[in-house]
This record gives structure tokens, sequence and C-alpha cells, in this order.
């Protein structure tokens, strides 16, 4: 199995499979407790029909869509996730130069392996900037420096992991970053030969918006879990968030939403978007869907923010359900990361074009030729 | 496979099913007819989710709670199961002192191996009694009066055990008490020596409780289906139940109410609980399940009655989603069960330690600082 063999998201989820040892592979692919949340995400979709319109008149179909005030080619963009040159070598740089060939917007974690300066002096599509709220002030401000120096677009503030989520695949796997070898971890890494190399030949593995602060993630060995139950801030309150928000200074979103009430609040703080989105599943097992969530959202707050749904999506058509309810767009992080791992940034570009490819086939077949020509007539919700 | 490396449910019953002869196993593990209540029970949970709030400086969440007017540490405890020396030596003694450590209630079976004054006299700790109506009145009188003295701080009636379940596991292993060998369970027994070593070494197995009164269970090779046919009295009614209620004058529980109706009729014979119980899907096949039903009854009865809810609880999730749709807590038997046979009072604190762990994460992941602040706002059903 190879790249050209990826048609869709499990392909793509297989052949990263292959290539990554397993401790790595079941980060990326497990999730909190039972996993339940996790499979609901996706299954969610399969509650409701899409009815399509005929005779439309649909050769040209335009994807592209606007938010936080940047358009987009794509109504999707690549999730912040954490750690990326774990998965591949090139990490970051494969991600941003794959979302900036489709004029995408991708999102850069606080734990991310490749600098913003780097990034931004490489990739002049829209950026986003995720930010986690850390006890250490002085690297908060660091973070929020750095990213406002480096002209990225938006930040978003996660607010889902006020406490690391119980991922039990990675509490077997023993997980940590950079990886310990334990004996049945050093196995896979050992029949995983290409991985190894990379990681040791490709540029040394850090955290370089954290280096300067904590010592968790350069020379120690840390779960994420415990990062985020260690170094996050759990006090982190609606007036911190207010704050953050008039210190960045432009457009800011909260990542994790999943109240209506607090998707009220975040439009009272200044806020310019949020994320419906229970991180993947893989903090609060038994926790509401982000598609089962996203009407009750739209209909109290889409007209004042922009409403993304982020977690669960596979396929063109979940995207078009996602947008037909009144999303402006929709981001995930597996969405690209098996991909990433399976092929750097030829496996993003290729995912990235295979849900292109996608959407434009479904829009047409939908009878659209925009993304605002979809509404919630073309849903039908099944019960 | 150790104690260690036991995080959830499903490896608790794997370790358990390594250390014990096959027909006890599948007397913890099985349920009646098609076991499909049992299924149903932990199911259940999923068809509803919780929805969290972000921002809300949670802090240490104060898991604590009342209940049978007393303080206890977290809103989950052991239910009353009996024999518990077949699951490991250490029996009752073991759950009471790991209860008694966590600050929660243990509950003695009236089918216990040890006696209402031995375990009284190792723990402080909150302490439920569990009662069968006998055919020998006596033999109820007698238990409540030693539950008196001894300390207990509650009692419970079982009303869902009129006669015995269909176990059929139970038919096919031989499962009789004490275990009765037939040629196939010997092997399973010659297999875990260890266990046998300890059956045969330490006190003599008995139903110490009612040893005095009747020569059941104790000489005899008799299945439990047989005792309770044979011993508790199915002519049992309101009457029955009032006149124990009165006799015990204390916090007093029907375990195994099931109808709004009766949860009502609790209230006027004078209970100050009841638990929403189908005995683990032990007794009948296809009734509904607990968190099916507890909204229902709490919206009737819930500021009237402490209510329980047994059956299904896996998770510290499913412990919040209980709270939220009305309960004041929940109790496990089947899940302890196995954490006893893991490991004896060792294995029953690691599952109260992982059980705590799961719901203080998961109280912080919700952004709830009591359990006051579990309300029904916090869960969305699926419809």
């Amino acid at each position: 199995m190879n790249l050209k063999d990826c048609h869709n998201f499990s392909d793509f989820r297989k052949l990263a499979k292959k290539k990554l040892p397993s401790p790595i592979f079941h980060y990326i692919d497990g999730a909190a407790d039972d996993e339940i949340t996790y499979a609901r995400n996706t299954s969610a979709f399969d509650d409701v029909d899409l009815v399509p319109n005929v005779l439309r008149g649909v050769e040209d179909v335009d994807l592209s869509t606007t938010i936080f005030g940047k358009k987009l080619d794509l109504p999707f963009y690549l999730a912040p996730t954490a750690l990326q040159r774990l998965f591949h070598y090139d990490g970051e740089r494969a991600v941003g130069k794959a979302a900036q060939k489709f004029k995408t917007m991708f999102g850069v974690s606080a734990l991310a392996t490749v600098s913003v300066e780097e990034i931004s002096s490489m990739i002049d599509t829209p950026k986003m900037f995720q930010f986690y709220f850390h006890k250490d002030r002085g690297l908060n401000d660091s973070c929020l420096e750095r990213a406002k120096a480096a002209k990225f677009d938006v930040m978003a503030l996660t607010v889902d992991t006020i406490t690391g989520g119980n991922r039990e695949r990675d509490l077997r796997t023993g997980f940590t970053s950079p990886p310990k070898l334990t004996l049945a971890s050093l196995f896979s890494f050992a029949v995983k030969p290409m991985w190894g190399i990379n990681y040791l030949t490709k540029g040394k593995f850090e955290l370089p918006h954290l280096q300067d602060y904590v010592k968790e993630g350069t020379d120690t060995n840390t779960s994420i879990g415990n990062y985020f139950s260690t170094m996050l801030d759990q006090s982190m309150n609606w007036k911190d968030a207010e704050k953050l928000c008039s210190q960045w200074g432009g457009h800011f979103a909260l990542k994790g939403v999943m109240s209506v009430e607090d998707a009220k609040r975040a439009v009272d703080i200044g806020c310019t978007g949020i994320m419906v989105s229970n991180h993947g599943g893989r903090q609060l097992d038994g926790s509401r869907s982000p598609f089962d969530q996203l009407a009750e959202i739209v209909d109290a707050v889409g007209d004042k923010l922009d409403v993304i749904c982020e977690g669960g999506i596979h396929r063109g058509t979940h995207m078009l359900k996602a947008l037909s309810l009144g999303a402006k767009a929709c981001s995930g992080g597996r969405l690209y990361l098996y991909a990433l791992a399976a092929g750097g940034q030829a496996g993003v570009e290729r995912a990235i074009e295979k849900y292109k490819t996608e959407l434009v086939r479904d829009m047409k077949l939908m009878g659209c030729t925009k993304i605002s020509d979809l509404n919630r007539d073309n849903l039908r919700f099944r019960r | 496979m150790s104690l260690k490396n036991c995080y959830n449910f499903e490896d608790f019953r794997k370790l358990a099913k390594k250390k014990l002869p096959y027909p006890i196993f599948h007397y913890i593990d099985g349920g009646a007819d098609d076991e499909s209540t049992l299924k149903r029970n932990t199911e259940s949970f999923n068809d509803c989710d919780l929805v969290p709030n972000i921002l809300a400086s949670v802090g240490k969440p104060d898991l604590s709670t009342t209940l049978f007017g007393r303080k206890i540490d977290m809103p989950i405890f052991l239910s009353p199961a009996a024999m518990q020396r077949l699951y490991h030596y250490e029996g009752d003694m073991a759950s009471a002192r790991a209860a008694d450590k966590f600050g929660t209630f243990y509950s003695m079976s009236s089918m216990g191996n040890n006696t209402i004054e031995e375990v009284s006299n190792i723990s402080s700790g909150p302490k439920l009694f569990q009662l069968y109506v006998h055919k020998d009145r006596s033999i109820s009188d007698d238990l409540i009066e030693r539950s008196r003295r001894s300390g207990f701080d509650a009692m419970c009636l079982t009303v869902d055990t009129l006669v015995a379940g269909n176990r059929e596991r139970d038919h096919r292993s031989g499962f009789t008490t004490p275990p009765k060998l037939t040629l196939k369970s010997l092997m399973s027994f010659i297999m875990r020596p260890e266990w046998v070593f300890n059956y045969l070494t330490h006190k003599k197995f008995e139903l110490s409780n009612v040893a005095k009164k009747t020569d059941k269970g104790t000489n005899i090779a008799k299945s439990v289906m047989e005792y309770i046919n044979e011993q508790y009295d199915p002519t049992m009614s309101w009457k029955d139940a009032e006149y124990c209620v009165k006799k015990w004058n204390g916090p007093f529980a029907l375990k195994g109410v099931m109808s709004v109706e009766d949860a009502k009729r609790a209230i006027d014979i004078g209970c100050t609980a009841i638990m929403i119980s189908n005995h683990g899907g032990r007794q009948l096949d296809g009734s509904r399940s607990p968190f099916d039903q507890v909204k229902a009854i709490s919206d009737a009865v819930g500021d009237k009655l402490e209510i329980i809810l047994d059956g299904g609880v896996r998770r510290g999730t499913h412990v919040l989603k209980a709270l939220a749709a009305g309960a004041k807590a929940c109790s496990f038997g089947k899940m302890f069960l196995f954490s006893l046979a893991a490991g004896g009072q060792k294995g029953v604190e690691k599952l109260l330690q992982n059980m705590q762990d799961e719901i203080r994460r998961n109280m912080v992941l919700m952004g709830c600082k009591n359990l006051k602040e579990i309300d029904s706002s916090k869960i969305i059903y699926r419809k």
C-alpha cells in the first residue's frame, strides 16, 4: 500500500498505521475512556440525510468561504495539532505548504514542533495560532507576542483541556514526548526503522514556543495528559479569556465550546469565532458531538460570530451537512494527520485534493454551485 | 496483566477471569436469559450526551454528598453482593475496608460470608445492610436487630428477587455454593491453584449471618437459585416491607424499584430512599434499564426520596449522567466484584481510586465545582 492507493480517510489511516511506531499511531488514533464520543462525532452525520435539487446548471462550483475576515478557497481548514514532527519529520512545514497550495487556513499549535517565525517566513496564506493558557504568564505573553509579530491572522484559545483526558491507549503504550522506550514500544520502533532514522537525522525534536519556559517537552518525558494537568492554569475563567482577546486585538476564537450559553458569552467577550468541538473525543467521553450540537449554537449566535464545526469529519458530504446547518467552515485534526504520517507534504496535499474533489462532486450532485446555496432545506433528520 | 494495568471495567474483568475458576467468574459475569437487560444497563448511558461548560475556573471539585444521613466523599458506593469469599479469600473484609478508606458506603448482603459483627469491628465507615425477607420471619428480625446493635447506618430491602432469575450460565457451569465439582469445572479449579489454596486455607465458607438459623448454604451443595426459591418468601407484600421499615426505624431503601408508581408507594410506607435496579440484569431479562428509567422516577419523587441508580455504571461519566438525570448517588456490584477477585482489598481500592479520578477529571472538564452543579441542564438526550 502506498499514497496513490489512498482514496479516503480510512486509507490514509491504514497507511499511517503501517508507517508509525504503535505508540505514536495510537496517540493520534485514540480518544478518551471508551471512545464513545469519538465514534459518535462521525456517526452523528448519519442521522441526517441530504436532499438534492436537480436541473440547476452546476458546471462551475465555487467552494470558497470567508471566515475571520479571510477568504479561503475551501470551506475547511487544517486544525491546529501538537507534535507534528513526531508524525512526519517535516511536521508543520509539510502541513503549512500543503494548506498554502490549496489556499486554505492551517493552525499552528502552542505545542508545535516548528516555530511561528519559521512558518510565517514560509507561508503567506491565512494562519491560526492555537493558544494554551499556562500557569506561567511570561510564557503566555511570549506566545501571544511571537504570534502577533509573525503576523498570524487568528488566535484560538483552547478551552476544553483544563485537565488531561483519560486516553487509555496512551497509558498502555507509554506514549510520551519524546517517546519513552519501554520494552514493548521498543519493538514497534524497531520494526519501523524509517521512522526512527528520520526522527534522529532530520533535525532535533523540540517545542520552540515553550522551550525557554518549561522543561517539559525538551529534556524530560511527559505525556500530553500530564502536560495539560500540570502546566495549564486550571483556574482560567471568562475574565482571562476576555483579557487575552483584547490583548490579541484581532480575530479571536474559543476552541471547544459546546453549550449555547457559553457560545453567547463568547460573543460578549468579543470573540469573532468559536470551534464547536470536543477535542476529537479525546477529553470528556460521553460528551455531545459537534454535529449534534451545531444547529442550536448556530441558531443562537450564528449571525454574530463564525461557527466552525470541528470533529468527526471524514467526507465531503459530512462538510456539506455541517455547512447546510449553518457552520461557516469545518476543520479537523485526524483529517490530515494520518495523511501527514502517510506521506508528508505530498500526503496532506493528496488528502486535501481528495476532500476537495468530493466536495465539488457532492455540490454538483446536490445542485449547488456555491457554499451559500447550502441551507437546512437540503437536510432531513431521521427520527 | 496485573492490578496496575487495570484502567477500566474491562481490565478488572479480564484479570478476574484469569484468577477465578470459570463457574465462579460466570456467576458474577452472567445475567438472566439472553442478557439483553444486562447489556442495556450500560448501553443506555450512550443515548444521552454531556454538555460541558468552559472557563468555569473549577479548581479542585468537591465530590462529596450525603446519603442515608451520612456524608460520603464521593457519589458512588459498593452494592450489596452475596458470598464475597468466593471471589477473594478476604471477602467482605476487603470491600468494607476499601470503602471505609474512600469514605463511602460498603453494603453487606444477607448472604455475606462474614458476620455483621465482624465487619462492624473493622470499619467505622458508612455501612448499609441488605435484607431479604425469609419465610422464617425470625431470621429477618434477627438481622435487623444485629445490624442496629452493630452500628449500621441504613437498611435496604431487596424486592426484585421473589423468585430466582434464569441465569443460564450457572446451569451450564454447575455453579453451586460451595462449588460443586463436576468433571468439567474441576479442570478450571485445578488450573487456578492459588484460588483453591486460599479458599481451603482460610476461614470456612459459610453464609455467616444466617448460619445459625438455617443449615442451607452451609453443608448442602445448593445453587444460589435454589436457595433463593427455598428460603425467600415469594408472598412478600407492601405490608411486609412496611413492617421492616418500622422495625428498623432509620434510613431505609427499597432495592429494585423500577416503576414510578412503586416509587411513590415507597414514600408512603416511610422509605427514605430507593435503589433503581434490575439486579444487574440478573433477574427479569427484557426489563428496563435503571438509567432509562431514572429521569421519570426522579421527576415524580426526587424531592421526597434519595434516588440511587444501581446497575450498568462503569465510568465516571456514567455517574455524572445519572446525577444529571436526578440520582443522588450510584452503586455497582459486578464492577467491584471483579476488582475484588482481581486483587482483594487492593483491587477494590484501585477501582475506587480509578473512579474517583475519573469523576474528578470529568467534573473539571464539565466545568462543575460540586455535585449540585450537575443538573438536568448538563445533559441532552438524543432523540
